[in-house]
């Protein structure tokens, strides 16, 4: 599991005396820890490093969190999944080169939230709504949904909150190994547990302190045998010299170890990123190549590769999912109406089987 | 303050110590000087039993070119040290008009030299200079101040972006003297430009400036620049966007191609460049009916060719 660098705790008075914020202090004994009133005071700490991002990942930030469900924003001009997202974890212990989250959360540092009891009063109101198709909500977008759960025990907690609730998915994605508590608890059937994938030298390369693929897979291999079905996101799809072999063989040795039955749905999305990110990233991992490529502006303002190479990568990887009957699970994510339009026709001219408009809608 | 007419040989002038602004005496400030002297008394302290100058550096250029004599001036009592002084002269100037980085990061390094804490440095000043309170913006200003006299000049002129100044820095010595001259010649935006896309091709192909600059095609575009040759610059610019964007540079060449093959009178085709749109708009001119008629007809009859069988599919073309 994740090796946690966290170097001082930070109380929000509201919740420093709460049992779930003892819990926590109990797993982070010998760390100093400080009481103060808002998050402010972290971040003006954290700004006084010479690498901010790097240091926000070794202060946490205990407190609670105001509201935590909403829609996921997707991208301007995309087309949207339809995500909702938990806010209950802020920032990232991992350190990916390719992070939005680096320009995104302006030296917040890992936050964690305690008022679960509010979190759990926000999901029974959001599935009393009654969804005309699945709704799908998950914790990983501002954060990895499983690197703390060693410490917040989060994982279970919202298994069981969401565990038989019709028309609901809950998604826990991560580029980290299995948290053992999900495996002391019976699967719920509507309990995606994913993991982002990537070639083993761009993990090692450009995913800085995440699991190996060895490691996420086996997790993976591990939480079906227990009895979840899982998901994997190819997100983002870096383009290099031979990186259809590499693809190739991550995709392989998804397919050795785990079954296509309990595969729910696959992701791709290629490398993106908002203008201002390219120098701050290009200055904290001097030695990644990623930004060094032909990339175009696109409508909504961020930096894509050319869309003929976007679709000339999901469409090979489409085709490697395809020979194992896996191509039905395949979507899109943040891409355009051209590109979705240009994908799902070949999906459909080529491969006799259509991935729109998502796999867990048909 | 103590108010007080002061000879202009009484200064030392060489006592750079509170300047960091960076303009000149321009000519509206020469002829007022000339017509009716200096009004606005300029700000003194006593250095070593010498006035120095905190504030009015372009009062005093204007005042030596018009041959005055003498300037009235408020003294600072001796017994402020630096950092009170340089507080003058910095809020003195601060909103009368914004400062350009290369100035910002003047005003920086003499807060820090004149021993104002890193803190304070970063959450109080970097703010009103406008810029993110963080230790790397601290960095940066830092690093730029120091940047030899004819870069910053060039800073300050062209009011250069945090953004554009890192990538400056990103270049070694040899090849920011090698750029200068380029730069001299060009425009704000096209330095920007010409910084971004030089500095990702060296990364992208991973060769010296030089190297670059003695290939075949921007080898004789940056003769014509330095030479003074107009819309050089265009040309060096659109030749390093290319070599930045070789497969949509490729594509886009080839669909001119096709569009100028098909010789379409009356009719202009454009598209999206960037290719994220695979559509072609079509834009048919006609002054009457009889001319629209044969636009319309020229152009049905075009249709049977390959050309536009060609032109959609590259369009929608999908590779590497
Ligand atoms: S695992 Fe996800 S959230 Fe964490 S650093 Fe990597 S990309 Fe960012």
């Amino acid at each position: 599991m994740v090796e946690l660098k966290i170097k001082k705790v930070w109380l929000d008075r509201r919740v420093a005396g709460t049992a779930p914020t003892r819990l926590l202090l109990e797993k982070l004994e010998g760390r100093p820890v400080e009481i103060v009133e808002t998050a402010e005071t972290v971040r003006r700490a954290i700004r006084l490093a010479p690498d901010p991002v790097g240091e926000s990942k070794k202060h946490l930030f205990v407190t609670e969190q105001k509201s935590f469900i909403r829609p996921c924003p997707c991208s301007p001009g995309c087309v949207g999944c339809g995500y909702w997202t938990i806010d209950l974890d802020l920032n990232c212990p991992f350190d990916c080169s390719y992070c939005i989250l680096q320009k995104y959360l302006d030296c917040q540092p890992l936050t964690v939230a305690v008022n679960l009891e509010q979190l759990r009063a926000e999901l029974d109101e959001f599935f009393s709504r009654r969804p005309a198709g699945i709704m799908r909500v998950g914790t990983g977008e501002l954060a990895d949904s499983l690197a703390l759960d060693e410490l917040t025990g989060h994982s279970y907690f919202l298994v069981e909150s969401c565990r038989r609730r019709d028309g609901f998915l809950l998604e826990l994605k991560s580029k980290s190994g299995l948290p053992r508590a999900l495996l002391q608890i019976k699967p719920a059937g509507n309990v995606i547990l994913s993991w982002s994938l990537n070639p083993p030298q761009v993990i090692k390369g450009e995913e800085k302190g995440t699991a190996c693929l060895e490691e996420r897979l086996q997790a993976a291999a591990e939480a079906v045998r227990h009895g979840y079905r899982v998901g994997f996101h190819f997100d983002p799809i870096l383009h290099y010299p031979g990186w259809r072999q590499d693809y190739e063989r991550v995709v392989e040795s998804i397919f050795r170890r785990i079954p296509v039955d309990a595969v729910v749905w696959i992701s791709l999305g290629s490398l993106r990123f908002p203008p201002d990110l390219m120098p701050l990233a290009r200055r904290r991992f001097p030695d990644s190549r990623i930004y060094e490529h032909e990339f175009i502006r696109s409508g909504e303002g961020k930096y894509r590769y050319p869309r003929p190479l976007r679709l000339r990568l999901y469409g090979e990887l489409a085709g490697m999912f395809s020979e194992y009957g896996a191509g039905d699970r395949l979507y899109l994510c943040m891409e355009s109406v051209e590109v979705w339009r240009e994908f799902t026709e070949k999906i459909k001219r080529g491969r006799r089987n259509s991935a729109f408009p998502f796999p867990w809608q048909c | 303050m103590v108010y007080r007419n002061i000879k202009l040989v009484d200064f030392n002038l060489d006592d750079r110590r509170y300047r960091f602004t960076m303009n000149p005496a321009d000519r509206r400030l020469l002829r007022s000087v000339k017509e009716v002297g200096v009004l606005q008394p300029v700000v003194i302290v006593s250095r070593h039993s010498r006035p120095v100058l905190v504030d009015g550096w372009r009062r005093v250029e204007a005042a030596l070119t018009c041959g005055l004599e003498e300037l009235p001036a408020l003294e600072v009592a001796t017994t402020n040290d630096d950092l009170a002084v340089f507080l003058l002269a910095f809020f003195g100037n601060y909103g009368q008009r914004t400062f350009s980085l290369a100035e910002k990061s003047l005003a920086v390094r003499k807060f820090y030299e004149f021993r104002l804490q890193a803190v304070d440095l970063i959450e109080r000043i970097l703010p009103l200079l406008e810029l993110p309170p963080e230790r790397r913006m601290l960095d940066l200003m830092l690093e730029v101040s120091v940047l030899e006299k004819r870069f910053l000049e060039i800073m300050h002129r062209r009011d250069w972006k945090p953004v554009t100044a890192e990538l400056w820095l990103d270049f070694s010595p040899a090849e920011r003297t090698w750029l200068y001259p380029l730069l001299e010649r060009l425009t704000h935006n096209q330095q920007r430009e010409v910084i971004e896309n030089f500095h990702s091709l060296q990364k992208k192909i991973g060769r010296s400036l030089a190297e670059l600059a003695r290939e075949g095609e921007l080898a004789g575009l940056i003769d014509r620049l330095l030479k003074g040759e107009s819309g050089a610059a265009d040309c060096l610019l659109t030749a390093i966007r290319q070599a930045n964007s070789p497969l949509l540079s490729r594509i886009n060449k080839a669909i001119g191609e096709e569009i100028k093959r098909l010789n379409l009178r009356g009719v202009t085709l454009d598209y999206d460049r960037s290719l994220e749109k695979p559509t072609l708009c079509l834009t048919l001119e006609a002054g009457e009916l009889k001319e629209l008629r044969q636009t319309v007809k020229s152009l049905s009859g075009s249709l049977g060719s390959g050309g536009w069988h060609r032109l959609f599919e590259l369009l929608h073309y999908e590779g590497e």
